[in-house]
């Protein structure tokens, strides 16, 4: 069904704050990440520690408070591809929903 | 290991679940490449179909439950464990829309079982979590649930098995309705038994369950066999006024609580 003939029949308005609650339910859940034993999510804090500590390896809580000994460099290199592509996808799709305001 | 999804699917005499059951399966063979194995009557297996699922399991239906005057077949899920022929099993619900790979995600976090606890709902962004009643914990779904054949997991389905036949007594005890059996219900009372009373998150999975809840319709951008992007329209009630609003979305997993709504998308 064609959605422009849709929504000009049922008079529906486009809802913003749902679709955008629609993108970070959507997005969100791919930022999880299994890696090296744990469970991650590929957010800023975990990747900022992650640049800022100088060890090769260290042990973190991974979302099941589980301590993970885990190689710095491949964990960070690991979130931060997941993150870029998550973010990018999330991101074209914002812009196609924004158009439809 | 093997891995697989199951699914169980009695029709009432209003709702054709096995056609669900047949396009749900379609999809998770589709977009998860999982076999699928069906849990049904014979009664409910129609003669001319041509879809052939990877197991079909004959099981008599419990037609003790009924849903607002009507028979809801929903008893009996605590047999999933016993039931399926694979090593790690993704128990979904036939309402479930696969519209991704998402789920393939669940066997990561697999040690026992693993369920949602937390949901979200199409175009209510504050939509509130569910309890078993007004002061007790949030309540678990069952409409995902992925396990492994280990005994702890056999624990969880025995609970199920005996809150399921008890279900009066721990609706006392929880203080919600025992007029309706709930599998969410039995899970979330199952869970806390199996792990001591203590609230363990290990078991929960990360995301939230996306709902398509009452009053939200969805129709198919285009009739296509793996369909993934929808309008969502949504009949909001405010100051004794509908506004419809809407909006579009693709490539995600969600359960949608209307049959109708669910059978207007087959």
């Amino acid at each position: 069904m064609d959605t422009k003939k849709l929504v000009a029949d049922m008079k529906a308005r486009f809802e913003y704050n749902s679709a955008k609650h629609y993108l970070k339910e959507k997005y969100s859940s791919k930022l999880f990440v299994a890696e090296q034993g744990g469970y991650w999510k590929a957010d800023l804090n975990t990747i900022s520690f992650l640049n800022a500590t100088t060890s090769k390896t260290i042990v973190l809580l991974d979302l099941y408070d589980i301590p993970v000994n885990v190689n710095v460099k491949k964990l960070r290199e690991k979130l931060v591809t997941v993150y870029d592509t998550v973010m990018t996808e999330w991101h074209e799709e914002y812009k196609e929903l924004e158009s439809k305001r | 290991m093997s891995k697989g999804a199951i699914v169980f699917a009695f029709n009432s005499p209003k709702v054709d679940y096995y056609s669900m059951a047949e396009y749900t399966a379609k999809r998770i063979n589709h977009f998860l490449k999982l076999p699928v194995t069906i849990v049904t009557d014979e009664k409910s297996i129609p003669k001319n179909s041509s879809y052939k699922f990877d197991n079909v399991v004959i099981s008599k239906p419990d037609t003790d439950n009924y849903f607002r005057g009507d028979v809801w077949i929903n008893k009996g899920r605590f047999q999933a464990f016993q039931y399926s022929p694979y090593d790690e099993t993704l128990l979904l619900d036939v309402d479930y829309m696969v519209n991704s790979d998402r789920l393939l995600k669940v066997f990561d976090l697999l040690q026992d079982y693993v369920c949602h606890e937390n949901i979200a709902q199409l175009m209510i962004p504050k939509g509130e979590q569910e309890k078993l009643s007004a002061n007790s914990f949030p309540a678990l779904w069952a409409t995902v649930l992925g396990f492994r054949k280990t005994e702890k997991s056999e624990q969880l389905f025995g609970c199920m098995k005996m809150i399921q036949k008890n279900y009066a007594h721990y609706a006392n005890l929880y203080n919600f309705s025992p007029d309706i059996y709930r599998n969410d219900f039995a899970l979330t009372i199952a869970h806390r038994l199996v792990n001591g009373h203590y609230y363990d998150n290990t078991n929960i999975l990360p995301w939230n369950l996306m709902h398509v809840w009452l009053k939200t319709n969805l129709f198919v951008e285009r009739k296509s066999k793996f369909n993934t992007k929808y309008t969502v329209i949504y009949d909001n009630h405010k100051n004794n006024k509908v506004r419809k609003e809407y909006i579009t979305i693709k490539d995600m997993d969600f359960h949608v609580i209307n049959k109708d709504v669910f059978l207007g998308l087959m």
